[in-house]
């Protein structure tokens, strides 16, 4: 059920699921994820929304390695990462997957440049003078060239998310997964820090998979994967934005939209 | 910033990490190489203080002692029980008949030579002992006759060290010299003649030439060789051979090189006073099992704020292991930790131990006998083997104590410590 790309697309898929279920042991078995098959080609920008708790956090934890799916298969640039060792996972967390989480997650001990650095230093113990030069420019082009060697405590709420955005690309990564990277920020910055998102994607190609609560900003996306009940199904853009509208004229929806 | 460019390029994000998280560390830091400190303290200062006392009673017992004697071998006398077999045969008459024996060491001159020639030998002195009579007109006193040369007398148990009138070195062989318990009890002073017997019957009338104190003993009295040859009537026969040697602590050695060398008894001190020895060793196990109890709860000290610092960096973790960083780092990362808090820790430690064990032996005794260099109050002992010994046990016991909180780090897992 729910399987959804288009197919006229010639880009390479970067990530594909086939029969995804997730299951939780605990007290008491809990289903959460029962069968997602979804596919995201390089460079697409697809924005996941669903409830609370429908399981928009486990499937991105799933597709980013940190968390084993109970059943089905995950490809990562075309590698099933059930195959992979620990190494090769981590391996994959550095080069091929980004992370952006709800809360910057920056190490407090590390400046906004180190931190940047750290996916680089990991794997190979000390960035290049290259490689310095070009988070350097990035970090030039999310506003935050005044801020290379501030730590995270001294900075505001949108320059960390936008640190850690670039954290994420880093290791130049061919994808990049966030997890309501907006939903500790007020308004403005989370408009700064999505559009960050969106430009990074449209200049460098890294396909974005962005689980959001907004409405409004999954709007943005190049398409739109709704969970509901464990199941994951395409959202008509143009739908989604006339039901969105019918809520807002009822006066229900709890932002105005963007522009 | 530049002596990290002295790691592996491997090591690098690990070790600046874990030096980040010392420096910002703060208080638990400050904790942490304190328990380390404070358990590398009391080792130097323990076995200061015990291998002070040590060298001090072991010093005192044995400086006026010789450390191996040389003498004629004596049957021991054998408790009956042992003669098993004997038998019915067995009587009491076995240690008379084997009484009247050769005493002397009349090739005295060949054993000095073979004894001189044994490792660790400082000094072999051929020497006449044996007890007699000091008299001067009234009661006689018990005295122990030493008849040797001054000069290398005074290197076995020193006399013109502890002299408080006369002179020694240079003795005649008509003077004696003798310890200040006797002078008194004899109400005789430097220049007055006395008359000694000896327990082979001869008497000499000698003129006192000096008079010492030694604080332990009496009843002393040192002659020339040649006039103790003569009290004795041994001709030109020594009855002991002194030795010195250079390791107090292989006197045992040495004993037994000499007797497979001469067929004479060696006796060492150290068998002499086994209860004295087998003391101070148990002095020494007791300094080693408190330093070993100390390092114990220090590392459990250790372990424990380290364990308090993972969990409060757990997110950290998570993080770390969702942009790459493998179990191996994070261990490595955690390790390193505990790796520069032993190391701050041990030589924090040495140098405040050090300190307290230089102040504490500062403090001088009031001195017992007047002329004498006082004692140190505390005998204490700066030992550089203990110290840096102490040094390694801590950095090793903290290291293994940062493990256990360090593959902790290392096994958690991303999700559950970023929900």
């Amino acid at each position: 059920m729910g399987a959804t790309t288009t197919t006229d697309d010639t880009r390479p898929i970067v990530v594909a699921t086939d029969g995804l279920k997730k299951t939780y042991f605990g007290k008491i078995e809990t289903p959460v994820l029962h069968g997602i098959d979804m596919e995201v080609r390089a460079g697409e920008f697809v924005a996941i929304i669903g409830q609370s708790g429908s399981g928009k956090s486990t499937l991105l934890n799933i597709l980013g390695a940190l968390d084993v799916p109970s059943e089905g298969r995950v490809l990562i640039d075309g590698v099933d990462i059930a195959t992979l060792s620990e190494e090769g996972l981590a391996a994959l967390r550095n080069r091929v997957v980004g992370f952006v989480f709800q809360f910057h997650y920056l190490l407090d001990e590390l400046s906004c440049l180190e931190n940047v650095l750290t996916p680089i230093t990991i794997s190979k113990g000390e960035a290049s003078e290259e490689e310095i030069a070009r988070v350097i420019g990035l970090l030039k082009r999310v506003g935050l060239e005044s801020q290379l060697h501030k730590h995270p405590d001294t900075m505001s709420g949108g320059q960390n998310q936008r640190c850690a955005i670039i954290r994420a690309l880093a290791n130049q990564p061919k994808i990049v997964l966030a997890d309501e990277p907006t939903g500790n920020l007020d308004s403005r910055s989370g408009n700064e820090v999505f559009n960050i998102m969106r430009e990074m994607n449209r200049e460098n190609g890294v396909a974005f998979i962005m689980v959001t609560h907004d409405d409004r900003l999954a709007q943005e996306a190049d398409r739109i994967l709704m969970i509901e009940d464990g199941w994951v199904h395409e959202v008509d853009k143009g739908e989604h934005r006339t039901k969105l509208l019918s809520s807002l004229e009822k006066g229900s929806a709890q932002r105005p939209g963007p522009n | 910033m530049n002596a990290i460019s002295l790691v592996p390029l491997k090591w690098r994000f690990e070790t600046r990490l874990a030096l980040r998280h010392l420096m910002t560390g703060g208080g638990q830091t400050l904790l942490t190489v304190g328990a380390v400190a404070a358990g590398v303290i009391v080792i130097i200062f323990l076995t200061a203080l015990i291998f002070g006392i040590r060298g001090r009673l072991t010093k005192t017992l044995t400086e006026a002692i010789p450390h191996v004697i040389i003498r004629v071998r004596q049957p021991q006398p054998v408790p009956l029980s042992e003669l098993q077999d004997l038998g019915a045969a067995m009587s009491s008459s076995r240690i008379e008949k084997q009484a009247p024996q050769m005493k002397f060491i009349d090739d005295w001159q060949h054993v000095v030579d073979v004894v001189r020639a044994v490792p660790n030998v400082r000094i072999a002195l051929p020497a006449v002992q044996g007890q007699g009579f000091a008299s001067k007109g009234g009661n006689p006193f018990g005295v122990t006759i030493t008849g040797a040369d001054p000069a290398q007398q005074d290197e076995v148990s020193p006399v013109s060290r502890d002299l408080i009138a006369g002179r020694y070195v240079g003795l005649a062989s008509d003077e004696v010299v003798i310890d200040y318990e006797l002078a008194k009890d004899m109400s005789v002073s430097v220049g007055d003649r006395i008359r000694i017997t000896s327990s082979a019957g001869n008497t000499e009338n000698l003129s006192i030439a000096g008079i010492y104190s030694r604080g332990q003993g009496r009843g002393g009295a040192y002659v020339t060789l040649r006039t103790g040859q003569s009290l004795f009537a041994m001709g030109n026969s020594v009855n002991v051979i002194l030795v010195k040697v250079n390791q107090l602590f292989g006197s045992d050695e040495v004993a037994d090189r000499v007797e497979s060398l001469v067929p004479y008894e060696a006796r060492s001190w150290s068998r002499e006073y086994p209860s004295f020895v087998s003391s101070l060793n148990v002095q020494a196990a007791s300094a080693y099992l408190i330093s070993g109890f100390s390092l114990i709860a220090s590392s459990f000290a250790i372990a424990s704020v380290l364990i308090v610092f993972v969990l409060q960096k757990s997110k950290q973790i998570g993080i770390l292991k969702s942009i790459g960083a493998t179990r191996i780092q994070i261990l490595r990362v955690f390790t390193l930790e505990g790796l520069g808090i032993a190391f701050a820790g041990a030589i924090s430690g040495a140098v405040i131990g050090t300190l307290i064990v230089y102040l504490i032996s500062l403090p001088l005794q009031k001195t017992a006998r007047p002329g004498h260099v006082p004692d140190q109050l505390f005998p204490v002992a700066i030992l550089p083997e203990y110290i840096f010994g102490a040094m390694l046990a801590a950095i090793i016991s903290t290291v293994v104590a940062a493990l256990f909180p360090a593959r902790r780090a290392a096994q958690m897992n991303p999700i559950d410590v970023m929900r």
